[in-house]
């Protein structure tokens, strides 16, 4: 006996019930509840089809979805990480080169200064209100993409929803950077270790805000070849 | 990560990348519940892939460029099949002689032949 349409989307909505929102996933693990009722239903022929959908579910273990779900989550954080570093690395070739460079010695400049910290200061507030304008504006995208389509893809909201979240994490450490001695930028040293990790910074949430959310589609396509977007 | 014979389940841990892409290497292409219960089948349910360790290490090794996918209409719904790329079917050599090097030298192991030279 093969299960019918209505019964396929009542195993997307039992996904969705187990926190499994994204359809890539929820897709493989439909076919296998479906194949697994299937073949319980070849020896259990009386048995309905929400307990032998129970059934099947319970083979995932106590934690359900969740191991799997996590695991994919970590193995699609890697494949995004492998994008940026992609970008990244192309601000390190002719032309970008060129703005790179440009960037790192307007910073290295401009902490040469006597005003030094008062010029670190205002470039992390300018990139803070870079991060949050465009946070807002990429969930807005987010949320009109997922009204159109009613799909939501696991490497779609990474690039829209987490777009440098672990950077968000720093810039919260601004305002102990107050407590910085005026001294500490008379060392060259610092001056251009400073200039490289800000011109990186600037690079990575550039690359995180914009570049990548411009190239959503291209890099979609290319992680769900299979669903044709 | 197995439910087969409990007591040496834990032999089996760390084989379950080599055993899929040994099933890949078999087949053109594959489906995560084939896969489940070819092994079964193969082994007489001695060895049973729990689909809770099977599709992490899948989604692992698509991650790591080993396999490729595909998604075909079935039976009403969607079915994603896995293939082995051409990074996978050298991974799966690779694989396949480190686990023989390993079966070999556990033999040794277990049944040493003593000599008086």
């Amino acid at each position: 006996m093969k299960l019918t349409p209505p019964q396929i989307e009542n195993l997307y909505a039992f996904t969705r019930q187990h926190y499994v929102e994204h359809y890539d996933l929820q897709t493989e693990l439909v076919d296998h509840l479906a194949n697994d009722i299937e073949s319980v239903w070849q020896t259990q022929t009386s048995l309905s089809f929400e307990d032998a959908r129970d059934k099947a579910f319970k083979k995932f273990g106590v934690f359900g979805f969740m191991d799997v779900l996590e695991r994919r989550q970590k193995a699609m954080n890697k494949r995004y990480f492998k994008y940026l570093w992609t970008e990244l690395k192309q601000w390190f070739t002719f032309p970008k080169l060129i703005t790179t460079l440009a960037l790192f010695f307007g910073i290295y400049l401009g902490l040469s200064t006597i005003f030094a910290k008062s010029f670190l200061i205002g470039l992390f507030v300018i990139i803070c209100v870079f991060t949050i304008y465009k946070s807002t504006q990429l969930n807005r995208q987010f949320k009109q993409r997922k009204a159109l389509s009613n799909k939501k893809w696991m490497l779609e909201e990474i690039i829209f929803k987490q777009a440098g979240g672990s950077a968000i994490i720093l810039l919260t450490q601004l305002p102990q950077w107050y407590n910085f001695s005026d001294n500490i930028f008379d060392n060259p040293y610092i001056v251009f270790a400073v200039s490289i990790f800000s011109t990186l910074f600037c690079l990575w949430m550039y690359i995180s805000f914009e570049v990548i959310p411009n190239k959503a589609e291209q890099l979609l396509n290319e992680t769900y070849p299979e669903f044709c977007l | 990560m197995y439910v087969c014979n409990m007591a040496n389940s834990k032999l089996y841990k760390g084989s379950l990348t080599t055993i899929i892409l040994k099933l890949l290497n078999e087949s053109e292409k594959m489906y995560g519940y084939e896969m489940t219960q070819k092994v079964k089948a193969i082994t007489k349910g001695e060895l049973n892939i729990t689909e809770g360790a099977l599709y992490p290490a899948l989604h692992k090794l698509e991650a790591e460029g080993l396999l490729d996918v595909e998604v075909k209409k079935v039976d009403n719904r969607l079915r994603k099949y896995y293939k082995l790329t051409e990074k996978g079917n050298k991974e799966t050599v690779s694989k396949l002689e480190e686990l023989k090097d390993y079966i070999k030298t556990m033999e040794t192991f277990m049944s040493p032949k003593f000599s008086l030279d």
